[in-house]
């Protein structure tokens, strides 16, 4: 008998639903707060929007978890038609309540069938990246095991930087972590943060800092195939990059040197989403790459 | 042992506490640090050794792992920040402790395996085990834990039962090892270890620990008695040394050796003096004398205490790596987990070891301290406390650049303002750091010969980054990353990697490098040392600069200096120049109106 698997996932995966080529899949949308009132991606929220907000307004936005209800909507209504749910989670070490609801919906259903969270430990394109490569996993094998077991090899392979020239919107969401050490310079810097799949504390980590995009680009390169050298690896499975078309010069550079300097197998030019953008701001722009 | 509800916390807690306690003594370890080499840093190796392994302790108070988990992670974190032979033979210690205690079983029973390992494990792992040193206190813990074990279920009572023991056993080293006897004192890293089991026994009750007389005193001591030895006999009666000798009690002198010195010393002169009879040699006693005096001031064969961390796929075993670099040193202590190579050695060419390990896998970390530069500071008068491990210290002209410098991750700056520092100084200022090691820069190449001096009489490890300009240092700070870990000191190379040139007037004629003349009080441009061109207006001239010397760079930086403070170049040059960015910030420096960067 053919297993059926339904893949859940969310609106925080920096990339177009239509670049995820997978019939059985069902998504969940995360909503964000500005000024006490909840909005939720639509034609008109965009991230695009939230970005000329923040540059034209003084406004503080944040996000919180999935809603269990809608996670539960999804589950009861797919329930009979599947044989395993595999849910694609943002990190624990991002928003633990996220993965707390997603554990409460699994052990709810236990009896009823069979759910797999994979906690991604990323955010956005990350997320995203980990995503399409569970999704090459599932084309191969209906096994929930050897789905798990291979799922955490690509979780600890993938890393996401952002270069984010505005710290602040991180820092007021809470998730500086480390990276906290390059705020504050009195020369305006453009600083290069992390999220990596080998880091066991999970945090944001300060990567680097240049004074111009150019700069941080190149620095971003050279951390790539210092990252490919360390896992002896000589193509990279699949790179995520997504902007918030407000810096197109920056982008289009990083764009360049990746082709020119990173090898890899895929390289896909994300969507963003709004609820990724809340803690990037304004010429901020971010890749994700899975290695292995 | 039972531990509360949110036990890694706990743990944790305790850990911290305990750190606190040998931090607040370290002092007391250090003064007795003769073995192997007297650089007077054993207390701070070890508290270091730990602080880095809680520092890096991931935050499990969710309880995601278990206690005894726990125990290993930190044991894994104090191996791979482990500084100094005791610190690293502590760390094996604890190494071996944890992975007995890893199932979170801490019955007596199951404890005295954990000490019996961790003493095993720090044996093997020490090149050239000696008797009285810290190994020697591990040995007897465990012995003394398993006697009091028969009357005691409690392990956290059995240690503390431990304690009187070790007590007179750290008293003993002396008659272990020679050179202790010479110097007077008991084993540093043994007395670390009992202050961390004091430091626990704290945890539950309160306990003082003893104080030591600093070395230089001992030393000071010492020559005072030799000089008062050899004088005349009116001398031993009526100078101030001599009466003091005659009344002093000396019950409360921790030193032994001097303690025994100073009442052969009182017993001779009271003899010489009231009896006229030489019933101790005075010879012997200067021997005495001379023989304490040299244990503290050894011929540092091997100079630099030569520490790394090596990942490597490359090298199979802890032996193949002593092969490779026993040769170069002795004190070799190579400890490894999975694919980490942390390495302790004493040499003197730390520089070949780097180049020589570096060929089977990337180095992850490491540190050279000069020993011999800290064993002038240890015996030194003005003996200076180290509080931290290193700092990277600027020295430049200009509030402005100080500022920057700071926000960009410099430790410590001293603005010399218009007037170039002196030696004196700068040791001075060096010494106020109480930096083990210190990265100094400057942004003047004059101030460079001074700072190498200055370095030499300094108490700390002063690597020198030869930097030229200010400019050099801001690029060096901004290659700092990675959670601003200076320690492989890469960034080193990268001081030029902003291209920058300067715009100062000239104070006599002077002619530019194409042979056309600078007259007084024109602008002129210098760039890598020569004058490239020159003008009567500052505006001119710095329109012509970027002209000259922009080349794909997209942004320039000026950096006002303070006979500019007024001037206000900016909207022009940006409406001449619209495919650039400008930013202008004000250095402050008293000489140049401006320095340009191009990036």
């Amino acid at each position: 008998m053919n297993k059926r698997i339904l893949v859940i996932a969310s609106d925080n995966i920096g990339l177009g639903f239509n670049q995820v080529e997978f019939p059985d899949i069902e998504y969940l949308q995360f909503p964000i707060i500005i000024d006490e009132q909840e909005f939720r991606e639509s034609e008109t929220y965009t991230a695009n929007w939230l970005i000329e907000k923040y540059t034209k307004e003084n406004i503080v936005a944040r996000t919180t978890s999935i809603v269990k209800g809608e996670l539960i909507e999804i589950v009861e209504k797919n329930k009979d038609k599947y044989d395993l749910i595999v849910h694609v989670v943002m990190g624990s070490n991002m928003s633990a309540a996220t993965y707390t609801i997603a554990e409460d919906v699994r052990k709810m259903y236990e009896e009823i069938i069979p759910i797999i969270n994979i906690d991604t430990r990323q955010v956005v394109g990350g997320v995203g990246v980990i995503l399409l490569r569970i999704i090459d996993i599932i084309k191969e094998t209906k096994d929930a095991d050897e789905i798990i077991s291979l799922s955490k090899e690509i979780i600890n392979t993938t890393f996401s930087f952002f270069v984010i020239p505005d710290l602040k919107y991180l820092y007021k969401g809470g998730r500086i972590g480390k990276a906290k050490a390059l705020m504050g310079s009195v020369l305006r810097i453009i600083p290069l943060v992390g999220l990596l799949g080998d880091d066991d504390e999970g945090l944001i980590l300060p990567i680097g800092r240049g004074r111009t995009f150019k700069q941080v680009n190149s620095l971003l390169i050279s951390t790539i195939n210092n990252k490919l050298k360390d896992y002896s690896i000589d193509k990279a499975k699949l790179i995520n990059i997504i902007s918030m078309n407000d810096n197109p010069e920056a982008f289009s550079d990083l764009k360049e040197k990746l082709e020119v300097s990173v090898p890899c197998e895929k390289m896909i030019i994300g969507e963003p989403h709004l609820v990724g953008s809340v803690y990037l701001g304004p010429k901020s722009y971010s890749l994700s790459i899975n290695l292995k | 042992m039972e531990f509360a509800q949110n036990e890694t916390l706990e743990i944790k807690k305790t850990l911290e506490n305990i750190y606190k306690f040998l931090w607040r003594h370290k002092e007391y370890v250090n003064r007795l640090n003769v073995f192997p080499v007297p650089d007077g840093d054993t207390g701070l190796n070890m508290t270091l050794t730990i602080q880095g392994a809680l520092a890096n302790l991931p935050d499990y108070s969710d309880n995601s792992i278990s206690p005894g988990e726990y125990l290993k992670v930190f044991a894994e974190n104090m191996l791979l920040n482990s500084r100094g032979c005791s610190g690293v033979i502590l760390s094996l210690f604890w190494q071996g402790i944890a992975q007995v205690l890893v199932d979170s079983d801490f019955s007596a029973g199951n404890v005295l395996k954990a000490l019996e390992k961790g003493y095993l494990n720090a044996y093997e792992g020490t090149e050239n085990p000696q008797e009285g040193t810290i190994l020697t206190l591990m040995f007897e813990l465990k012995e003394k834990y398993g006697q009091v074990m028969l009357d005691e279920e409690n392990p956290v009572v059995i240690l503390i039962n431990c304690i009187p023991h070790l007590r007179e056993v750290l008293k003993k080293t002396p008659d272990m090892l020679p050179v202790l006897k010479k110097a007077g004192v008991v084993d540093a890293g043994g007395a670390g270890l009992l202050i961390l089991l004091e430091g626990m026994e704290k945890e539950f009750s309160s306990k003082q620990t003893p104080d030591a007389l600093p070395i230089s005193s001992v030393l000071n001591i010492n020559k005072t008695l030799r000089k008062l030895l050899k004088s005349r006999s009116a001398s031993l009666r009526y100078s101030p040394p001599g009466t003091l000798v005659q009344n002093l009690g000396v019950d409360n002198i921790s030193n032994i050796k001097l303690r025994n010195i100073i009442q052969n010393v009182q017993f001779y002169v009271n003899n010489i003096l009231h009896n006229s009879k030489r019933l101790l040699s005075r010879d012997a006693i200067i021997k005495d004398l001379d023989d304490m005096e040299s244990s503290w001031n050894p011929d540092i064969k091997q100079r630099y205490c030569t520490e790394f961390v090596l990942k490597s796929n490359k090298i199979s075993s802890q032996d193949e790596m002593k092969q490779l670099i026993g040769g170069y040193g002795d004190s070799m202590i190579v400890l490894n987990s999975d694919d980490i190579y942390k390495v302790h050695i004493h040499t003197n060419k730390p520089d070949s070891i780097f180049s020589d390990v570096s060929k089977y896998g990337e180095l992850v970390f490491t540190k050279v301290d000069d020993m011999k530069k800290q064993h002038r500071n240890f015996i030194s008068h003005d003996t200076i406390e180290y509080e931290r491990e290193q700092s990277v210290f600027c020295i430049v002209s200009g509030d402005g650049f100080k500022k920057i410098l700071e926000n960009l991750g410099a430790d410590d700056i001293l603005n010399y303002g218009k007037k170039k520092p002196s030696v004196n100084q700068l040791v001075k200022a060096m010494n106020q750091l109480k930096a083990k090691n210190i990265i100094a820069a400057t942004d003047d190449k004059d101030i460079l010969m001074a700072l190498k001096y200055a370095a030499s009489l300094s108490k700390s490890n002063v690597f020198i980054v030869e930097s030229k300009s200010v400019i050099s240092l801001i690029s060096m700070l901004m290659a700092v990353s990675n959670d601003l870990d200076i320690k492989n000191m890469s960034f080193m190379n990268r001081l030029n990697d902003i291209r920058y040139c300067g715009i100062s007037r000239a104070i006599r004629e002077t002619t530019a490098e194409d042979g056309t003349i600078v007259k007084k009080k024109d602008f002129f441009l210098m760039h890598n040392g020569k004058i490239i061109l020159s003008g009567k207006d500052i505006k001119q001239v710095v329109v012509k600069s970027i002209e000259k010397l922009v080349e794909k760079e997209s942004l320039v930086t000026l950096y006002k200096g303070i006979p500019a403070k007024r001037h206000n170049i900016l909207p022009e040059l940006k409406k001449t120049f619209q495919d650039l960015e400008f930013e202008e910030y004000y250095g402050g420096q008293y000489q140049l109106y401006y320095y340009l960067t191009f990036e």
